[in-house]
């Protein structure tokens, strides 16, 4: 007598089931985290509950993840719309970095406009310099057929390196001592805090086009055929969508956003652009997408814990002075665990017994 | 002085080229069989690194290069493990798979930082060595650069000319059409994951062992992304890669001496040289070919049949 | 939903009672910008920080691979809540975030290494690294035989500028006709590219390497081409045995003591530190056999001629790259010019960007 499984899809996901599935997974990945504290002989229970007070368990570090969520939502929400059409953004890091070379330019320039004037222009040369950075792969990809996978991880390089030289050349601030950084920017370029906290406006603009974003992909026209077209292009084609029109749109769309996150970093955390604005927060922003499953709800939550759960790595390291790289270690282990767990929400497994 | 200028910089497009070439090829097995793993840099570093500690240990530079190889075949493993047994997204697997690679080749690597192992030297090639320009170019090199010169046409006789790669190609272009005709898909895209695993390890080990005889953290530097990059700049053939591979390798070795020469050109923007051109060269080829060439299942994972 | 609740806000008060039992030790905390493990620049701080916490009542804790911009602001923040005393942020793009958290924690006293601001809690310091990078320039010099030294450095910052003019200066003392090649990697870590960058200078011809990375790459050439080469951050002999000449070092300890035992008799001064060879800060390895006896008691003799204060080294004349006068005779550059500076002295071949 043997046993045999039956794998099969699940007819009607339930939303409690997902939930409980992704729960015993994240706590799966938890208990292998505290193995490997075990292992390094540091106390595992401490350890854990360093991690969750250093990400969520008090104001201020709520208040720390939400800020560095910020970005990888932004950038993450932006290739999720591009994702939905099957188009593979590879470049919100460079679409990024356009965008705050665009803020940039606009508050260096014109330091001295009122802020309910100069913010928007901010927002409208990030819009224009990431959205254009996103359009030139969308170009190519329809006129000469390259693909953009390619082309977007290249134009990555370039735009760190054009902001590099532009912080090293032209756009160095004078009194900085020689140091790659631009003039610090007027007080109005700078968005501002929300009330005494260290929370920006940002953030309010992030719930805002987050919920445009969702009512967009989920409830209009041009949302619904850009996942139809995504699912199948030739039905798409078949069905007079315009194919080409949509790959423009999403690509400027997902530059845009990517863009937008370039713009708050510069304004609301540093002040002026330096290069250690690039964070990796546009590779991120491919993992948080996904692992929403490209709801732009989803991306919200997701990017939050995994902000929140590198928030508290740090907290990890500095109390129980473990290496840099076992955070890395974790965040790769719970990526990993998830992903695998996400397999019994989509599938169920029967037993069967053979005869 | 220019001849050997020239002849210095090709050799060093080679030797630079190599460790991308192996896992440029390593993404192209991979990606043929339909599975597509964007944790090529992961897996490089924890290539530099079991290369490194096994060198290290048993003194022997061939186990090193084994065992680098067999050690990136086993981190790709995980990935197979999340995407063929449970179904997990391709994308999400590969960059976690990059993430847990650094990871894990900085932490087990930090005893090792600073010490020796024995590595390979290079040594001209009996006779082939001798011939005028290809000779100092090609056949003054390390045992690893000999070895990637055959994996290429082994690997091109490989997808076009025997069983297994004809069904490893089917698996990733038509699963369904490769489940049809009795193939299993699964085993075919784990052959792949593998081997693709094990090429990219030995692209790391080369960078520990052949490129610099030393472990540090980080040693790949962003090289697995790039070969991610050059398959598509392949259109997914083994002979494409090597171009690649020699042409990103040669630019990137350019650059640098065009700095040593004593140009005033701001090194920011000789950094983009690489990059602009890849994609300049992408955009011709792309531009004169009808479709593209990329396997129609890759990243897509296949339902279950049982 | 009320259960998870539930648990939320006990583990909240858990977590408070966690960071409410902060001990009564003197805490210095320390952010580094890459892995200790490298054996570089964070390494060589955090051996001043083991030396910190041999110090009776001191604690001690760092965080590395830190990145510049909102991460930095965010760890140093941290520190501070957590009721540190002092915190020492070893990265010149730390400079902006360790300003901002310092004006929000007056209590808390902050060091930024490498930077040129202050605050009534907030110091600066560094080290005069270009001092014994003279000192290495003059035994590459006295070995050079092709007159070409490479010089591989990582970013065109004035920290880097300033190092890679200094040593030109003291190849010039030794050998008037040498020249200095720079090739910029716009890396701090990468020894592949790293390792290709002095394959490039030697298809130049140069016969001595030097570098301003983090990792043995460049030495590991050298020795590989039979050529000289002096290394950076910590003695680098063993990378490179016969080819490794001398190295510039840097010995953080005795300052960080120095700063501690300060802040904890109020004696501490927000000003800028930039101590040099006199105080041991940095210094240069022993140098190797291969170096003739002569040319290392001339060394030893301009090593303690700087040590007392007799030499200055960027004195004048001085002229730049391009042959402008930039010093003349009897001036020398402030500290607030060398801070700053971002051009070449004449017989150093590259671009300053």
């Amino acid at each position: 007598m043997g046993m045999r499984f039956k794998i099969s899809r699940r007819q009607n996901p339930r939303r409690l089931h997902s939930g409980l599935v992704l729960l015993a997974a994240v706590g799966l990945s938890l208990v292998i985290c505290a193995l490997l504290l075990e292992q390094q002989g540091k106390p595992s229970l401490r350890g854990l509950m360093l991690l969750f007070q250093g990400a969520f368990g008090s104001g201020w570090a709520l208040q720390d993840s939400l800020i560095k969520a910020v970005p990888i939502f932004l950038c993450s929400l932006g290739v999720a719309i591009a994702f939905r059409l099957q188009i593979w953004n590879i470049g919100a890091e460079g679409q990024y970095a356009l965008g705050a070379l665009g803020a940039s330019w606009v508050a260096l320039h014109f330091p001295d406009l009122p802020w309910f004037v100069l913010q928007p222009a901010m927002l409208v040369a990030a819009t224009v310099c990431g959205g254009l950075w996103g359009l030139l792969p969308a170009v190519l990809k329809l006129r000469m057929r390259a693909n953009e996978i390619i082309i977007t991880l290249m134009l990555n390089y370039i735009a760190i390196f054009l902001l590099d030289y532009l912080v090293y050349g032209p756009w160095k601030d004078p009194s900085s001592f020689g140091f790659p950084m631009t003039r610090m920017f007027s007080q109005n370029a700078v968005v501002a805090k929300i009330g005494a906290g260290d929370l920006h406006w940002g953030i309010l603009l992030c719930l805002v086009i987050g919920m445009l974003v969702w009512i967009f992909l989920g409830f209009t026209r041009l949302g619904y055929e850009i996942r139809a077209c995504g699912e199948n292009v030739q039905a798409a084609r078949y069905a007079r969508m315009p194919y080409a029109a949509l790959v423009l749109l999403v690509m400027a769309a997902s530059g845009a956003l990517a863009g937008w996150a370039g713009f708050l970093e510069a304004s609301a955390s540093l002040n002026r652009l330096e290069p250690s604005i690039m964070a990796g927060y546009g590779y991120t922003a491919i993992v948080v997408a996904w692992l929403a499953r490209l709801n732009p709800l989803f991306i919200g939550l997701a990017a939050f814990l995994l902000a929140g759960l590198r928030v508290g790595v740090e907290q990890l390291q500095l109390e129980l002075q473990i290496p840099a790289s076992f955070g890395q270690i974790m965040e790769g282990l719970i990526l990993m665990t998830v992903l695998g767990g996400s397999f019994f929400v989509t599938y169920q497994i029967r037993l069967l017994k053979k005869e | 002085m220019t001849e050997n200028f020239a002849i210095s910089l090709l050799a060093a497009a080679v030797q630079s080229g190599t460790p991308i070439l192996y896992a440029t090829l390593g993404e192209i097995l991979c990606e043929k069989s339909g599975v597509l793993n964007l944790g090529v840099e992961g897996i490089m570093m924890i290539g530099a690194l079991a290369g490194f500690m096994a060198a290290a240990s048993t003194g022997s530079p061939l186990l090193g290069f084994l065992a680098g190889g067999a050690c990136g075949a086993l981190l790709a493993a995980v990935h197979g493990w999340v995407c063929l047994s449970f179904r997990g997204n391709q994308v999400v697997s590969g960059l976690a798979l990059t993430i847990l690679g650094s990871g894990l080749a900085d932490y087990l690597g930090t005893p090792f930082v600073g010490r020796q192992a024995p590595g390979f030297d290079p040594f001209a090639l009996p006779l082939l060595s001798r011939v005028p320009l290809l000779g100092d170019i090609f056949f003054n090199q390390d045992l690893l650069v000999y070895i990637s010169y055959l994996i290429v046409p082994l690997m091109w006789i490989f997808l076009r000319n025997t069983r297994w790669g004809l069904s490893l190609r089917c698996a990733g272009e038509n699963p369904d059409a490769a489940v049809a005709n009795g193939i299993s898909v699964t085993a075919y895209r784990w052959m792949g994951t593998l081997g693709g695993g094990f090429l990219g390890g030995l692209g790391g080990a080369y960078l520990s062992l052949a490129y610099t005889h030393l472990w540090s953290n980080g040693l790949s530097a962003g090289r697995g992304w790039i070969a991610v990059a050059l398959v598509i700049f392949a259109f997914w053939r083994p002979e494409r890669a090597l171009m690649g591979a020699y042409l990103f390798g040669g630019v990137m070795a350019f650059q640098l001496r065009l700095q040593a020469a004593g140009t005033s050109i701001p090194s920011s923007i000789l950094l983009m040289l690489p990059y602009a051109l890849t994609i300049f060269v992408i955009v011709l080829a792309s531009w004169r070919r009808p479709q593209s060439a990329m396997p129609t299942s890759l990243g897509v994972n296949v339902e279950p049949t049982e | 939903m009320k259960k998870l609740a539930v648990c939320l806000v006990s583990l909240m008060i858990l977590s408070a009672g966690l960071a409410m039992a902060a001990s009564q030790d003197f805490q210095v905390g320390f952010v580094y910008v890459s892995p200790v493990g490298n054996a570089g620049w964070s390494w060589a701080h955090d051996q001043g920080r083991l030396a910190v916490a041999k110090m009776p009542g001191v604690k001690t804790a760092y965080v590395e691979a830190v990145a510049e911009g909102q991460d930095a602001e965010r760890v140093i923040l941290n520190m501070a809540r957590k009721g540190y005393n002092l915190i020492f942020t070893t990265s010149y793009g730390y400079m902006d975030p360790t300003l901002k958290v310092a004006r929000k924690f007056p209590h808390t006293v902050f060091m930024h290494c490498s930077g040129f601001k202050t605050a009534k809690n907030m110091g600066n310091y560094f080290g005069r690294m270009y001092q014994a990078r003279y000192l290495t320039g003059m035994v590459a010099g006295a070995m050079t035989k092709s007159r070409i030294i490479g010089y591989v450095a990582a970013f065109p910052i004035p920290e880097v500028i300033r190092g890679i003019n200094a040593f030109t200066l003291g190849v010039q003392r030794m050998n008037p006709a040498a020249q200095v090649r720079v090739v910029w990697t716009k890396t701090w870590y990468d020894p592949a590219t790293e390792k290709e960058a002095a394959k490039s200078l030697l298809d130049v011809g140069a016969d001595v390497l030097t570098q301003h990375q983090d990792s043995p790459a460049v030495q590991e050439a050298a020795q590989e081409k039979g050529v000289y080469s002096i290394g950076y951050n910590s003695d680098m002999s063993k990378f490179a045995p016969q080819a490794h000449l001398v190295a510039a070092v840097w010995h953080w300890g005795p300052f960080y003591r120095e700063m501690v035992t300060q802040v904890r008799r109020g004696t501490w001064k927000p000003k800028a530190y930039w101590y040099g060879l006199k105080k041991g800060i940095v210094d240069i390895s022993p140098m190797a056999k291969t170096v003739p006896a002569a040319v290392q008691q001339k060394v030893m003799a301009v090593r303690q001629a700087i040590s007392d204060g007799k030499l200055k080294i960027f004195a004048g004349p001085l002229s730049d790259q391009a042959g402008k006068v930039r010093l003349t005779a009897g001036q020398a550059l402030t500290d607030k010019q060398l801070l700053g500076m971002t051009w070449f002295v004449k017989g150093v071949v590259g671009s300053t960007q």
